[in-house]
This record gives structure tokens, C-alpha cells and sequence, in this order.
């Protein structure tokens, strides 16, 4: 017997009973184990494991009637397929369409399970080529899944542990950042994905309501960081102004140019930022960013 | 797609083809099921009939077996109970759509109809599954552009049509009004990018759209001038060179831009980099500050040009 054909039965096994099987009597009832009972063993845990990474839910219970208990397996009918998705053609179109038009990185296989991905009129698509790639990964997608059903996640970040209810993962610049409610710290945080460390726990359900989570175009790295913002003000030159408001969203007009008001965590990204300008900006305000910048300017003079 | 499909590869495929021919009134065509499911023909046919035939439930009688038909083209499948449903999506997989859709649901959603189109029905019906907090628990924005410039040039990339568009450089800090085949629009690290014959410079270009001040489009084809590329990027020889010694905190500088060659010290990095533009220079030395030690400069390239970049900007605070 191949291992496909175990597999499909061990599945079909443990959909049809009603009563946890113990692993004897799945040796003995499936078909397709080794003779030798520790072969067996190995064979079965490694099938277990691979029917859960798939997403194929064995739930573990004792059987009924023994004593001292013994472990069975089964699957529930109900938490196997879930809560049955509906989709419309055209919609199961549109997530095709979607899903070729951005890649992200690792593997598909979502949208199999929708009952077979309608095939696209290829005269639909009016945009012939892929347009983009985003970086994805299992952590990004366990944030995500975290944000959606409102449950607490444990990571560390900046070699602190922290147990953060995520909000909201955004894509931008090139980024993906988090944002979400600090519990140790007890605030509101936002953090750039690609600096968590190690791996992304749930850690229970969230409790904090979900505050108001910006637009990703206001996320930007001088807001990053601990502690209360400085609000500073920036003047941009005209020339420069159409670039500055692209950037910044709302500016101020003003005589020959445009005042940007930024509200800084991290001094460093936000003389960057200034001096991407080169001449074509100045701090206003506070008296000591300017003067930071003045001595930051004259210490390469 | 012609690699070899591994067990659980064909296990998720046959978890989702079951369901699926048992609902067709008629069977499915074998055709339909290879495209729909991305599954080669030959294993497929191999795998319905030599696997799942023989599939079913203890004590395997033809009554507790899935029943296989194969023929004229089309597949029958019966008695299939235990998968009559396919198997649901894992978090990880409902997140994974969730973001392909809002990536490109700017795009793909027209703005002259205000009915939700077939795109947000989808991810509002995934989100239910997902949580009751997944409409808002992803946002991509694949790049910063004002949308109308966007969608001018994407009208003119589906036509193939030249546009007129005034670019800003960045790099030279200069203006520029420029004739450009719309060859590809694409995305790439978070910016939107126009790539094309730049009938200005002679030769293939690749142009920042949110970089792009005006833009409209013109009557004329693009010129047939080949496959484009997005490999535009690369730098051909004549630029200066400068060579900067890096402090360890401003590593990031070789992860960000095209340096030609690393050399790695304990406590200082020297990496060669390609000098496109002088305020390109300009921008890096006055943000790396102490950080960066110009260590050679290419002759072409003008003196002090740190010191007088940093009095120009400082001629503002006076």
C-alpha cells in the first residue's frame, strides 16, 4: 500500500468513527503500518504530524470504557471543514486573480481548498503581468490570523519579551509592520516586523478594545520607538512641496514652501528624513532639534 | 509545477478534488481537475485510479470503498462521505488570501461602481471565518503613489501607448520632462515603478511613479524596442566610484544600495559604491554624519563635497 493510500484512509478512518481509535486499532484496522509494533509507532506519529501541518484536526481523547485511560484519535466532522465559505464565481475569480497578480512568498495552498479555484476569463484580467511581490512568512501569517480572532501574541523585540494584542499588520515601503497594544508596557506600539525575534506564541485572547490603527501612510520610521512623541515642524520648499505632501499627507501651506508637523520617537530617522531634503528644508521647531541640527551640520563642517 | 508531488502534496490536492467531482452533477472532466487543481495528468490519473479506488473504511467491502469511474474523458466519484466537504482553511492560509486580496484590491476594484465587486464580497466572506476583527487586520500598499498618476499609467501600460511625464530625480535633484514607452508597471519594495524606452535618454528606463510630478498620455504607440525588463536597475561603468569606511551601526547602507565591493573589519566596514549623482552622495554622507569616513574619492568627483554640502544645509539655520 502506498503512503498515500494510508493516509487517505487514516483520514477516512478517523472522520468515520465516533469513538476515539486507539493506535492498536488503528494498526489494525487502516492497513498499510509496518508489522513490527515500534515501526509502526514511528510510521504513525510521523502520518499524525503531517496530517497536522496540513491543517487536518486529530484531536487526542480517551476511549471510553478504559481503565486505567487510553489515548484514542479521532477527527471531528465539523472542525474539519469549518464553517463552510461560500463563494460566488466571480469571487472565487477575484481571489485567483488576486493571488497571480501578487506573489507572496512560500506556498498556496489556500485557495485549492475553495472548491477547486474557478478558472479566470483571461479577457478579465486587464493587467497582463504580475504587478508585485510581498515578503510573507508562517510569523507574518500567525500575526495576521492573531489580528483577525483577537487573540494576544508573545515575541521579543528589541531583546525584551513582550505580549503584545496585534491590531493590525501593514504592508509599506517595503515593510511590514505591526501594530498593536504593548500589555507590559501598556500602551500603544508599533513595530517593524522584520526586527521580531524568535518565534510568534498566542498567548491567549486579547482584552484591550482595538484603538484606532492608522493608515500605513502615516507609518513613519521617526514615529518608531518608546516613549511620548515630539511634535516638530519642518518647512519645505516649494519646489519641493508636491513630493513633501505625497509623502506626508497633510502640510500646511505657507509662503514659498509648506510646513510639515511630525511627531518624533526617533531623532536619528527624523534628521534623516530633514536631510533627505538637502537645502530644500528646515527644522522650525523645537529650539533643541534645530539645534541638534546646526551641530550635527557643523560637526562636518 | 513539473516537480514531483510528494505524498502530502497529493493527499491536499485529493482532500480538495473529492469534494469537489462529487458535487458536479456530471463528474468533472479530467482536463478541468489538472488546471483547477494544478495536478499533472498522469498522476492524477494514476492517483484516482490506484489509490483512491482502493480508498474506504474498515473492513474495506466495496460498500465502505469511494467508488472511481474514469471514462470519456470524465471523472465519477461516489461514496465518498467523509470528504463530501473539503478540508478548511488553516489561519495561516486564510491570512496568506486575506493579504493577496488587499494587496490588490486598490486595483482591481473600479471607482465608478459603488456595488462591492467581486473581490471585497470575497475577502469580507474569508474574514468571517478568519475572525471579527479581520477586515482591519491587514492593509498592503504595494507602493506610494497618487492614485490618479497610477491609474493614468496603467491605462497606458494596457494600451501600450507613450506618455509625456515630468520626472523628478532624485538622485540629481533636478526635473525633468521626459517622452516614455509604458512598457510595465510593476511593484517592487513597497514603491510603484514605470519601466520603458525613455525616448529622452535613448535607452531603457526604469521610473519611480511616485516620482512622476504630471503625466499624460499620448496618442503614439510605444516603439517596438524589445522585451523590457525590470533589470534596468544595473549601473553600467562610467560613474564615479567613492569608497566610504562605514562604522558597524551604519550596516544597513550595504543592505539598502548597490555597493560594488565589502570588505569587513571588526570594528568598520569598506564598501566601494557607485556614484550616480553627486546629491545622491550628498544625502548619504550628511545622514551618516560620524558614521562614515569618505576613504577615497574618485578625482571626478569634487572636493570637500561633504563639508560644503553640510554649510549649504547649515546656511538655512543662519
Amino acid at each position: 500500500m502506498s503512503k498515500l493510500e494510508r493516509l487517505l484512509n487514516l483520514t477516512a478512518a478517523l472522520l468515520d468513527t465516533e469513538m476515539p481509535l486507539t493506535a492498536e486499532k488503528i494498526w489494525d484496522r487502516v492497513g498499510g503500518y509496518p508489522d513490527a509494533k515500534a515501526s509502526f509507532r514511528r510510521a504513525f506519529e510521523r502520518d499524525k504530524d503531517e496530517l497536522r501541518a496540513m491543517g487536518i484536526p486529530i484531536d487526542v481523547a480517551a476511549v471510553p470504557g478504559t481503565d486505567p485511560p487510553i489515548d484514542g484519535y479521532v477527527i471531528d466532522r465539523a472542525d474539519y471543514a469549518g464553517e463552510e465559505l461560500r463563494f460566488e464565481p466571480d469571487e472565487l475569480a477575484a481571489l485567483h486573480l488576486a493571488t497571480n497578480l501578487v506573489r507572496l512568498d512560500g506556498n498556496d495552498t489556500g485557495l485549492m481548498k475553495l472548491v477547486g479555484a474557478a478558472q479566470i476569463d483571461p479577457d478579465g484580467i486587464n493587467i497582463a503581468d504580475q504587478v508585485g511581490r510581498v515578503p510573507f512568512d508562517d510569523a507574518l501569517a500567525a500575526l495576521i490570523s492573531a489580528a483577525a480572532d483577537r487573540k494576544a501574541v508573545a515575541f521579543c523585540y528589541a531583546d525584551t519579551d513582550r505580549v503584545v494584542e496585534p491590531w493590525r499588520l501593514s504592508f509599506s515601503r517595503g515593510h511590514w509592520y505591526l501594530k498593536g497594544w504593548d500589555r507590559v508596557r501598556g500602551a500603544e506600539r508599533l513595530y517593524r516586523f522584520d526586527r521580531l525575534q524568535g518565534p510568534v506564541q498566542v498567548a491567549g485572547a486579547a482584552e484591550e478594545a482595538v484603538g484606532t490603527v492608522s493608515d500605513p501612510l502615516d507609518l513613519r520610521g521617526w514615529e518608531l520607538g518608546d516613549g511620548e512623541p515630539t511634535a516638530a515642524r519642518v518647512f519645505i520648499d516649494a519646489d519641493q512641496a508636491s513630493w513633501a505632501r505625497h509623502i506626508l499627507g497633510e502640510v500646511d501651506d505657507v509662503d514659498g514652501g509648506v510646513v510639515a508637523t511630525l511627531q518624533v520617537r526617533n531623532m536619528e530617522a527624523f534628521r534623516s528624513f530633514v536631510l533627505s531634503f538637502l537645502d530644500h528644508a528646515e527644522v522650525l521647531e523645537p529650539a533643541e532639534f534645530r539645534d541638534d541640527m546646526v551641530s550635527w551640520l557643523g560637526a562636518m563642517q | 509545477m513539473s516537480n514531483r508531488l510528494t505524498a502530502p502534496d497529493r493527499l491536499a490536492r485529493l482532500l480538495s478534488v473529492i469534494p469537489w467531482v462529487t458535487r458536479q452533477d456530471d463528474g468533472a472532466l479530467i482536463e478541468d481537475i489538472v488546471t483547477r487543481f494544478d495536478y499533472p495528468r498522469a498522476q492524477l490519473l494514476h492517483d484516482l485510479q490506484d489509490v483512491v479506488f482502493f480508498v474506504g473504511v474498515h473492513p474495506f467491502t466495496p460498500d465502505s470503498l469511494i467508488e472511481v469511474e474514469i471514462g470519456d474523458e470524465r471523472v465519477h466519484i461516489r461514496y465518498a462521505d467523509w470528504f463530501s466537504r473539503p478540508l478548511r482553511l488553516t489561519p495561516a492560509e486564510g491570512a496568506r488570501l486575506l493579504t493577496a486580496g488587499r494587496s490588490v484590491l486598490p486595483l482591481t476594484e473600479s471607482d465608478d461602481d459603488n456595488s462591492a465587486g467581486p473581490l471585497l464580497r470575497a475577502l469580507t466572506k474569508l474574514g468571517t471565518a478568519l475572525g471579527e476583527s479581520a477586515a482591519d487586520a491587514v492593509d498592503v500598499r504595494l507602493g506610494h503613489a497618487p492614485s490618479d498618476t497610477l491609474a493614468i499609467l496603467r491605462d497606458a501600460v494596457a494600451r501600450q501607448r507613450q506618455v509625456d511625464i515630468e520626472y523628478y530625480t532624485y538622485g540629481r535633484d533636478e526635473l525633468t520632462e521626459r517622452r516614455v514607452d509604458s512598457s510595465r508597471i510593476f511593484s517592487d519594495q513597497g514603491n510603484w515603478y514605470l519601466s520603458g524606452w525613455c525616448h529622452r535618454a535613448g535607452g531603457e528606463r526604469v521610473f519611480r511613479v511616485d516620482r512622476v510630478r504630471a503625466v499624460a498620455l499620448t496618442e503614439e504607440p510605444n516603439t517596438d524596442v524589445g522585451p523590457t525588463s525590470a533589470s534596468s536597475f544595473s549601473l553600467d561603468g562610467d560613474y564615479p566610484r567613492v569608497v566610504l569606511r562605514l562604522a558597524q551601526s551604519a550596516r544597513w547602507v550595504v543592505e539598502q544600495y548597490p555597493v560594488e565591493q565589502v570588505v569587513e573589519n571588526d570594528d568598520h566596514i569598506d564598501v566601494t559604491m557607485v556614484v550616480t549623482a553627486i546629491p545622491w552622495l550628498e544625502r548619504l554622507l550628511l545622514r551618516l554624519g560620524p558614521a562614515a569616513e569618505l576613504l577615497h574619492r574618485d578625482p571626478t568627483l569634487p572636493e570637500d563635497l561633504r563639508s560644503n554640502a553640510a554649510s549649504r544645509v547649515s546656511t538655512r539655520y543662519q
